[in-house]
């Protein structure tokens, strides 16, 4: 029972930090992303093959991970910065399909559906994170220095800039803000704390396959953010409490595995309907798509 | 062996197949000026009513590809009568909107998943099929059937809309819904008619899809990606525009594999995609805005 707790406990951290990550995005900078499943994919892999291949240390392949995602993250929001509304949410989407296929095609880096078995439990001067208690720790504390950034972000005089581009991006404009280079910025950071989190699932699972980051992951994401409400960083952690608890009670009434993924995905799909039709700024947002 | 006829003869079946799933969505966004999000999902559901009709309930082929596309048609109609019409009433923006069609999207597709497993099936009734020789290259019975679908449709619609008061209306609620209402015009009715035709076009080119190789749940992303960058290529709401769009992706598509494996044709549409949206956004028919 204690391992089911902590299981879920350690799900809930790196769900709450890809929220955190996402509401930078679209919370915050008014900008919605569907390509978080991707980043967090971007990170996932960067861990299993520096661990699982070539043997790197875990923290080193955090950070490489983050590395790699912040570099993608520029060039694709290189492009992306150009867009705004639908286009946006086009081009994210778009990316996505395009990061996922390359886990998929790109055989000799990912070995393709079949995955990356074998990646390495964290481990730090001689002290490994193996037992599940303690990776939840590890976890935790990640998920507090994300929220850490994250809030700092949000609070700084870049934050205040960015929901100014959510509210008026021309007027902003008018002032001689570069709004690109905001919504630039705040896409690279959002794509390397995504990456963390990314880290995370493959060691904590210790295997990765392409499966994990297709675009109905980065709806998921999107609708842990809008249930807990955009704009507000408190709002990210209830939704990813409440969005990560649920199909877990599912399992309790006793629904098979095999089907427990779709009454999940179907289960968020209405929550994102019924959210836009009687409260589009979801449980604690501040602000309404 | 010289291999540019089966490559132009493969752009065509892409090109048609493209060409219908671009013209419901284009269809709809003329009258709602939003991404509906939803619409590849009903190609995949028409496939989906067709496997069930012949494999469970063993009806008759074309009895099942009739009914299919009608059922296919309400599901648009009271998608749009229960979930966007109450959102249009409210106002919503066109971002709800398009989240709200995200979460149609993937509650259909978990759904899809459920009843008929995330398997591949095919729809092909005799195997193997009588086959033609081209100019040198090789087409099927099938294929032949799904160019001349969508040449049909495309006219069929083409004509419905210049010809008749129906047509005027769809016209008119585009060029501004407001206005349209002042005059008269029963905005809620028009549109939802779209929703019909354009899903029953949809449901068509989940059809032939299943018929030519096979469904599978995630089809429906794919078609959707497709028949949207056809759009933007060509125009977004211009229904012309989409044909032209469709057969364009079509051409670079298989010419491309040409050079390049085929598993990166994902990554090529993108490319035309982001290429459009950075140097020509309004699409290669309409006019600048």
């Amino acid at each position: 029972m204690i391992d089911y707790f902590v299981h879920i406990s350690i799900l809930f951290s790196i769900y709450a930090i890809l929220s955190l990550s996402l509401n930078l995005v679209v919370g915050y900078a008014g900008l919605v992303s569907v390509a978080q499943a991707a980043f967090y994919g971007i990170g996932a892999y960067t861990t299993a093959i520096l661990t699982a291949t070539l043997g790197f240390n875990f923290f080193i392949s955090v950070i490489v991970g983050i590395l790699v995602a912040a570099i993608l993250g520029f060039l694709a929001g290189l492009v992306f910065s150009k867009f705004r509304g639908d286009y946006y949410v086009l081009a994210t989407l778009a990316f996505n399909v395009i990061i996922h296929s390359i886990f998929i095609n790109w055989y000799d880096l990912t070995h393709g559906p079949l995955g990356i078995p074998g990646v390495l439990k964290p481990n730090l001067f001689g002290l490994s994170f193996s037992p599940n208690l303690l990776f939840f720790i590890l976890s935790l504390l990640f998920l507090v220095a994300v929220y850490g950034v994250s809030r700092f972000i949000a609070q700084s005089s870049f934050g205040r800039a960015l929901k100014a581009i959510r509210e008026d991006e021309s007027a902003l404009k008018v002032f001689g803000y570069k709004t690109s280079v905001f919504k630039l910025s705040v896409f690279v950071a959002s794509a390397s704390l995504a990456a963390v989190a990314g880290s995370l699932f493959a060691s904590y699972l210790t295997f990765v396959d392409p499966s994990t980051f297709l675009l109905t992951e980065s709806i998921f994401i999107l609708s842990i953010i809008i249930l807990g409400g955009l704009g507000n960083l408190k709002g990210s952690l209830l939704g990813a409490f409440i969005l990560v608890l649920l199909p877990e009670l599912l399992r309790f009434v006793g629904l098979p595995d095999g089907i427990a993924a779709q009454i999940r995905q179907a289960l968020y799909g209405l929550i994102l309907i019924v959210l836009m039709l009687y409260r589009p700024q979801g449980l604690m947002g501040e602000y309404k798509l | 062996m010289n291999i540019v006829p089966q490559l132009i003869i493969n752009s065509l079946i892409a090109g048609s197949i493209y060409s219908l799933v671009a013209l419901g969505f284009n269809l709809i966004y003329g009258a709602t000026r939003f991404f509906n999000l939803a619409h590849g999902i009903m190609a995949a559901s028409g496939g989906y009513v067709v496997f069930f009709g012949v494999k469970t309930l063993g009806w008759n082929l074309y009895i099942s590809i009739i009914l299919s596309v009608f059922v296919v048609g309400c599901i648009g109609y009271l998608l749009d009568r229960f979930i966007y019409k109450p959102l249009r009433r409210k106002k919503s923006s066109n971002m709800v909107m398009l989240v709200a069609s995200l979460g149609v999207f993937s509650t259909i597709q978990a759904l899809l998943a459920i009843l008929f497993s995330t398997q591949f099936h095919s729809l092909r009734a005799i195997s193997p099929e009588q086959t033609f020789n081209l100019f040198g290259g090789i087409i099927t019975q099938t294929q032949i059937i799904i160019i001349l679908v969508s040449l049909i449709s495309t006219i069929s619609l083409h004509l419905f809309l210049s010809r008749t008061r129906f047509g005027k209306a769809v016209k008119a609620v585009s060029d501004d819904e407001e206005v349209s209402r002042i005059v008269g015009i029963n905005t809620d009715r028009i549109i939802g008619a779209t929703f019909f035709i354009g899903s029953s076009i949809a449901a068509l080119a989940g059809i032939l899809v299943g018929l030519d190789t096979g469904i599978e749940p995630t089809i429906g992303m794919s078609l959707l990606l497709k028949g949207v960058v056809a759009a933007i290529i060509g125009g977004i709401g211009n229904i012309f525009g989409g044909t032209l769009g469709a057969f364009l992706l079509g051409f670079v598509e298989n010419f491309s594999v040409w050079k390049i494996s085929s598993d990166w044709k994902e990554a090529i549409t993108f490319t035309l995609l982001v290429s459009f949206l950075i140097f020509r956004p309004q699409g290669l028919m309409n006019k600048r805005k």
